[in-house]
């Protein structure tokens, strides 16, 4: 089975919600995806949020729009994230130690257990593209 | 995200509905955080929390700490499987008071 969604969505925390409503409706398409739906889920709206929360850090009124595209091919998924904030510096992404417990940044650490590959790429038009990807 | 507060004796309950994220976290913040500065144990129950991101999990850990400073304590109650699942992924599972 092959699945290709896009959607735009404005860049504001309000959106996380309909990010997830439009995850759950396009992995739910797929029965080897469904196992996993709460974890992709997260995964999906832990990413839409580092968008909002430090791609557009300085810039909370925005009107710009992220995009999201979700791809499952050949036992494949790949879920896209494109937005035209700040540049991320991959260098400076990490999440914190697990052992020093305090509130945030576990976002990044979700992600990357769920997921297989967390990867930046080039994409024209865009100043980020992060891309995930999980094989199955 | 919706709340309902009870009180009886030296507990407080904070019923918690929804799904807590980015968006509602400073509203979270906001009418749990007093709660737990009038030094009651405070009863988080999260029995019809549907979806729990990092955000939540950063408000669980702020009211634990907050509680602790003041010589309290904040117990999860009822936990849904879902917020169990990103609790248990956090490693938070023996950090947090959970019953």
């Amino acid at each position: 089975m092959e699945i290709s969604k896009i959607k735009d969505f404005p860049v504001n925390s309000k959106s996380l919600k309909e990010v997830r409503e439009f995850s759950k409706e396009v992995i739910g398409q797929s029965e080897l995806l469904r196992d996993n739906m709460d974890e992709l889920v997260l995964a999906i709206s832990e990413a839409t949020q580092n968008i909002v929360k430090h791609a557009y850090k300085d810039n909370q009124e925005t009107t710009d729009k992220m995009q999201i595209k979700i791809s499952f091919k050949n036992n494949k998924l790949e879920i896209g994230f494109f937005d035209k904030g700040k540049p991320v510096v991959e260098e400076d992404i990490k999440h914190r130690s697990l052992d020093d417990i305090k509130p945030g940044g576990l976002g990044t650490y979700f992600i990357q257990q769920i997921m297989d590959e967390v990867v930046f790429k080039e994409a024209t038009g865009w100043h980020n593209n992060l891309v995930l990807t999980k094989q199955y | 995200m919706t709340y309902k507060i009870s009180r009886d004796g030296d507990i407080s309950t904070i019923y918690l509905t929804g799904e807590i994220d980015m968006d509602v976290t400073d509203k979270a913040k906001e009418f749990i955080m007093p709660v737990i500065e009038e030094k009651k144990e405070v009863h988080l129950n999260l029995k019809d929390v549907e979806y729990m991101d990092s955000s939540g999990i950063s408000i669980l850990i702020e009211s634990h700490q907050k509680a602790m400073e003041l010589g309290t304590r904040v117990v999860l109650k009822e936990i849904s499987k879902s917020v169990l699942k990103v609790i248990m992924m956090a490693k938070l599972e023996q950090i947090l008071i959970l019953e």
